[in-house]
């Protein structure tokens, strides 16, 4: 059956809007069905958007797997540490990875001063306050769930409100601005560790320089050496971050840097998250 | 004609009925955008949260929620917890018992150290929804506002019309960026001849949502990441992150659909 | 010249990873202490090498490569510590390595 449209022969600039209308009826209906179907099968899906850590739990490491017999994982907050630490002082000069399980820390290391032992050995002290030991005193459990604590009714050591109270507050992340925290000196950071560091002189930082967007209309980027060297150093990023030697040859993408990629490395777990972006993307192109 | 449009109908009835879809139900408008928050109430013996999105959205953008104050968009995932509202995370960023909004002192949200026996104040929200009590109050609430096809509240037009005036900052919770203007409308090409092209349009998102709350979690590519089947809107991925759950339901076509058929 | 041939071919690749060849006919570091007190050979040395690192971008082409070849040169005696020093150690100097590389490569590239 066609419609009265038709008939008229040779008018059809348009469907007719019987059949458009039937067929988006259906369309509906289909959909309908498939959707009832879809979203009993899928239940509460969708991407969404995910649970955003809390301040204090931002910049979570979680070391060591959960099991039976096994010792409680541990949960690092790097907040504690990098008020007192630059980056390079632990991920270089001590030699963490930067990757959960990556640094294949085993209690011996620690008990022979290494890792987490460099420090947490009981005996260096900091702020007047000894450190207590990692993995030693004995093997008591009790020590150990300092530490060894995910799951377990710990109490942790310090109050993040009462920590974050005196610092500026930043976006996102911890809710603490590092970087005007360290310039302000409100941070006395630590560098150099006495018998694992290797005494060296300070460093000459590069010059801030532009990277432009692909996307016209963010604005660009301005990359600055110096507030980075500040905390990483150089081998923190080079080469194993950053390879490209020539300025300009490699091609950056969002999307590798959400994955973890480049600035991704630091800026979607520890430093402040790339949810931010006028943090990176400050200079307006006119 | 007529037996097809017949036929049309009554599968379509079949399906929304038979089907209760959370893509396609037809919404009723003082339960459309309900959360139930149960990540630790019934453990702690209490009945979860229905928290109802329609009393907040008229006041706050949805970036000061999910981006500042940090709730994520799917029940339970959050994980609001009694001790995070107490230390003023989440619900508990305004629902302090201190912070006063347009003259009024906001309750707190789980105050003391357990639910008291019978609930006590821990009922103002945990509690199981009256549906009169809340008809009669959505009434109220949305007499002055525009309405949309299903009786629901048109928000975009309620906003642009004036009528709300949401705010956007949460004084020690917020910090304030230097907007990122985008103005760019993209034509979405609709895969049915029968359909018009989507004309997505930034800035009437951008009101509600800034960029943080779709970049880069929903969206992250930058060109061509929309793309993403109906079936897999009704499903909650791209579009369907908002809109259906809490923002316009999906089956007001029209609203997106709105490039004129070629 | 074999012995030649094969230290001009490290210092012009990237150091491979964890997983290297043994470095061939260098002559081996003096053996290391089991505990980091005392200052052994090795560390001596290493402590010269990748204490250096700062000034990377100030150093003189020719001077990198001449710490690349030491950090190289290193690399058994590194190899042969216990394992939790070797752990530490390996990925240390190849930290420092790399990164002298890095700035040499930076130079040419430019």
């Amino acid at each position: 059956m066609v419609g009265p449209s038709r008939r008229m022969g040779g008018r059809l600039a348009r469907r007719p809007r019987g059949t458009i209308m039937t067929r988006r009826l259906g369309a509906l209906c289909a959909l309908a069905v498939l959707a009832g179907i879809a979203a009993d099968a899928r239940g509460e899906g969708g991407a969404g958007k995910r649970r955003r850590p809390l301040p204090p739990e931002y910049g979570r490491v979680l070391l060591g797997e959960a099991g039976q017999g096994r010792m409680a994982p541990v949960a690092f907050d790097h907040w504690l540490h990098r008020a007192r630490y630059t980056c390079r002082l632990c991920h270089v000069d001590i030699g963490f990875a930067m990757k959960a399980g990556a640094t294949g820390i085993k209690p011996a290391d620690n008990e022979a001063g290494y890792f987490c032992g460099a420090c947490h050995d009981g005996k260096r002290t900091v702020d007047g306050r000894r450190i207590f030991e990692a993995c030693g005193a004995g093997g008591e459990r009790q020590a150990c769930q300092r530490c060894h604590a995910v799951g377990l009714p710990v109490k942790p050591g310090t109050d993040f409100a009462a920590f974050a109270r005196g610092l500026p507050r930043g976006r996102f992340g911890n809710g603490i601005d590092w970087e005007k925290a360290e310039l302000d000196g409100q941070l006395k950071l630590v560098d150099e560790l006495e018998g694992i560091s290797i005494k060296r002189q300070s460093l000459t930082a590069q010059k801030d320089f532009a990277l432009s967007p692909k996307l016209a209309g963010m604005p660009e980027i301005i990359f600055s050496h110096a507030k980075h060297t500040v905390w990483s150093g150089c081998e923190g990023c080079h080469p194993d971050i950053f390879v490209g030697v020539k300025r300009g040859a490699t091609r950056y993408t969002m999307v590798e840097i959400f994955e973890g990629k480049y600035c991704g490395a630091c800026h979607t777990s520890v430093a402040f998250p790339t949810l931010d972006c006028q943090r990176c993307h400050t200079r307006l192109v006119k | 004609m007529r037996r097809i449009h017949l036929a049309a109908a009554a599968l379509c009835a079949l399906a929304l009925v038979a089907f209760p879809a959370r893509g396609m139900k037809l919404p009723i408008p003082h339960e459309y955008g309900r959360v139930v928050l149960d990540a630790g109430a019934s453990r702690a013996g209490l009945p979860p949260v229905a928290f109802d999105h329609w009393r907040h959205r008229a006041r706050f953008t949805c970036r000061l929620c999910h981006v500042d104050v940090g709730f994520a968009m799917a029940a339970g995932a959050t994980q609001v917890t009694a001790a995070g509202n107490q230390a003023g995370f989440h619900c508990g960023a305004c629902h302090d018992g201190k912070r006063r909004l347009w003259g009024q002192v906001i309750f707190a949200a789980c105050a003391g150290t357990a639910p008291p026996a019978g609930g006590g104040a821990c009922r103002r929200c945990h509690a199981q929804p009256d549906p009169a009590r809340l008809e009669k109050e959505f009434a109220a609430f949305a007499r002055e506002l525009p309405r949309d096809r299903f009786g629901g509240v048109d928000w975009e037009k309620a906003e642009g019309t004036g009528k709300i005036t949401p705010s956007d900052f949460l004084e020690g919770v917020s910090i304030r960026r230097e907007p990122l203007k985008n103005r760019k409308e993209i034509t979405l090409q609709s895969k049915g001849t029968w359909m018009s092209d989507v004309l997505f349009s930034h800035p009437k998102h951008a009101v509600w949502n800034g960029c943080e709350v779709c970049h880069p979690e929903i969206y992250p590519a930058a060109a061509g990441g929309a793309r993403a089947s109906m079936l897999a809107i009704t499903g909650g991925e791209s579009c369907g992150a908002c809109h259906d759950k809490v923002a316009f339901p999906l089956v007001d076509c029209e609203k997106c659909h709105v490039k004129p058929v070629q | 010249m074999a012995l030649l041939l094969c230290a001009a071919a490290w210092t012009g690749a990237a150091w491979p990873g964890r997983a290297t060849a043994a470095a061939p006919g260098r002559p081996a570091a003096a053996s290391p202490e089991g505990k980091p007190a005392g200052t052994p050979a090795w560390r001596a040395e290493f402590d010269d090498v990748c204490g250096r690192t700062q000034d990377a971008m100030a150093i003189p082409s020719d001077e990198l490569k001449r710490l690349v070849a030491r950090a190289d040169a290193l690399l058994p005696a590194v190899e042969r510590l216990e394992p939790t020093q070797r752990k530490v150690f390996l990925r240390r100097l190849q930290a420092c390595r790399n990164l002298f590389q890095f700035v040499l490569d930076t130079r040419e590239g430019a």
